[in-house]
């Protein structure tokens, strides 16, 4: 993939064989918020730095003076390299954007290369004024250092369970295996009422549609029914 | 094919590509695992295509869609060469100030010519020295005394240099960072620059100090000045690729000029953590004669500009308007 594989579409990069793949884009919400952590855990390796370093120049027996004067430079060091270490170590994310889920990457969807993430990081200082600005009004939500550096930050999360169907009554399209799949999906997060509810009107749905798909008879609980119906594969 | 049929067939290459995906984040793969590797994001990408068009919204489509996001990161990179620090200090910085230096001829010519605004002001109008040094150090000058000798008498050289190259370091970050802003905050750290120094030579020049002041900045103003307005030259070269319509579109020609920007930007920084030396422990020494500190500041001048007077020997400076640069 290169620059010249740019889709015109706005977040949207062609992959091998001129695959469309929309790109996730991380919007001005968890972007902040994953901002915030990372500057919190800054003060405290701020902390941690000056405590560490006090501490050890009394062990060195260093003289006041050069303790404080190295004291100095890696608080310079951590207040410019904290995120873009992170950034390079991490393949792109921070502690701050693992807690979200977030992750940056090249415009064409790539990892981004060490000089795309020390440049998005050295203009910091100016983002931290505008960029939050900038982020809200831009469509790919890229503040003033994604720009320069040619960067963007996507949604990048952990495997959960997508796969929640085996199989399917015949003739059954798109939109009624969404249904399912949402239902059993969220089955568990849902309030038991609602859960109940939800429950019984997909059985029914599933009984009057194709008859003899789902094992047994309806229940008081209508959700091992469906559960064995549609994640069970039979020979 | 169904829905179910398709997520039966396919769900063990999703799974395995998955599973090795994200192990080689944290390992190296031999080149034919990378190959492998390859052919099965093939395979998911078009199970991704087909997902999107045939089943879209459904649990496949979206776990392709991560999929197809994760073996883009995985399996693709921008490229980089191999980072060797000789050929970074001889090659690539040169290169790099090459190609910025009708951008740091501007910055030079906006520094001297706001000097000269400052001196001049400075002289002849008096209030200036207050509003540029602040009363007390102007009632040290009036006593004969120059303020930059507290830097030994007050606070250890050991610390104030430390404070000096981080405060240095922080000018030429905001000279190169400046450029983001289409090149307005590198005019202003190089006009700003050129006043205040112009204002302070011209204030000390009225108290018959300004012979004084040139013994401390000699041996590390001039590359300390240099480095400033060469990192200043770089943001403007950036700010010029946000401003400047080209062939190319700006999600193109921005990042590379920054790219470039960059390698100038790293080329500097290192000067000024020795200079912050220079300038704590040798320039407000009493005991190190004049002639010596006025070699010393030549000697850093030329050990930082031979290799750049080199790269430009080889090969000329760009005509204006930085044809054929990025």
């Amino acid at each position: 993939m290169n620059h010249d594989d740019l889709s015109p579409e706005l977040g949207t990069v062609l992959s091998l064989d001129n695959v469309p793949v929309e790109l996730p884009l991380a919007r001005v919400g968890s972007r902040v918020l994953a901002g915030l952590i990372d500057y919190i855990l800054l003060l405290f390796v701020l902390l941690v730095w000056s405590v560490g370093m006090l501490s050890l120049s009394g062990w060195l027996g260093l003289r006041p003076g050069w303790g404080i004067g190295f004291w100095v430079l890696g608080a310079f060091a951590l207040d410019y390299g904290y995120f873009a270490v992170q950034e390079i170590v991490f393949d792109g994310r921070t502690v701050g954007k693992r807690v979200f889920g977030l992750r940056v990457v090249a415009r064409d969807g790539a990892a981004a290369g060490n000089g795309a993430l020390l440049v998005r990081n050295l203009v910091r200082s100016i983002d931290v004024i505008f960029g939050v600005l900038l982020m809200a009004l831009d469509p790919l939500a890229r503040r003033l250092g994604d720009r320069l550096a040619g960067t963007l930050v996507v949604h990048q999360r952990q495997s959960h369970e997508e796969l929640v169907v085996a199989r399917l009554p015949s003739g059954w399209g798109t939109a009624e295996t969404q249904l399912v799949e949402s239902y059993l999906r969220r089955a568990r997060e849902l309030e038991p009422a609602a859960r109940l509810e939800l429950g019984r009107r997909l059985e029914r749905l599933v009984d009057e549609r194709a008859p003899g798909f789902l094992p047994g008879a309806p229940g008081p609980d209508p959700l091992p029914r469906l559960w064995n119906g549609f994640r069970q594969e039979r020979g | 094919m169904d829905y179910a049929r398709f997520v039966a067939l396919r769900r063990p290459l999703w799974d395995s590509f998955e599973r090795d995906a994200t192990a080689a984040r944290r390992r190296d793969f031999s080149y034919a695992e990378v190959e492998e590797l390859a052919l099965r994001y093939r395979q998911v990408l078009h199970d991704h295509a087909w997902a999107r068009a045939r089943f879209p919204g459904t649990g496949a489509a979206q776990r392709l869609h991560r999929l197809a996001v994760l073996g883009g990161t995985v399996l693709q990179r921008e490229d980089e060469e191999r980072f060797s620090i000789v050929r970074f200090f001889f090659e690539r910085f040169p290169a790099a100030v090459r190609a910025s230096v009708p951008w740091i001829g501007v910055a030079v010519a906006l520094f001297l010519v706001s000097g000269l605004l400052g001196w001049a002001v400075a002289v002849y109008e008096p209030g200036v020295a207050v509003a540029t040094l602040g009363p007390d150090r102007v009632e040290d000058l009036r006593r004969g005394h120059l303020w930059t000798e507290s830097l030994t008498t007050t606070v250890p050289p050991s610390i104030s240099s430390s404070f000096i190259a981080t405060n240095n370091m922080s000018v030429a970050l905001t000279a190169w960072a400046g450029g983001a802003l289409a090149g307005l905050g590198s005019l202003w750290v190089a006009i700003f620059n050129g006043f205040l120094l112009g204002a302070i030579f011209g204030v000390t020049a009225r108290f018959s100090m300004a012979g004084e002041l040139g013994e401390f900045v000699v041996a590390h103003g001039l590359l300390e000045l240099t480095l400033i307005l060469v990192c200043a030259g770089a943001g403007l070269g950036i700010g010029a690729a946000l401003l400047r319509a080209g062939d190319l579109p700006r999600s193109v020609t921005v990042p590379r000029a920054a790219r470039e920007a960059l390698v100038v930007l790293f080329g500097c920084l290192p000067w000024f953590l020795l200079l912050g030396m220079v300038e704590a422990f040798l320039s407000p020494s009493p005991h190190l004669a004049f002639h010596w500190k006025l070699l010393l500041g030549f000697a850093l001048e030329i050990c930082f500009l031979t290799p750049i007077a080199l790269g430009l020997l080889r090969q000329p400076v760009p005509a204006w308007p930085l044809e054929g640069t990025p």
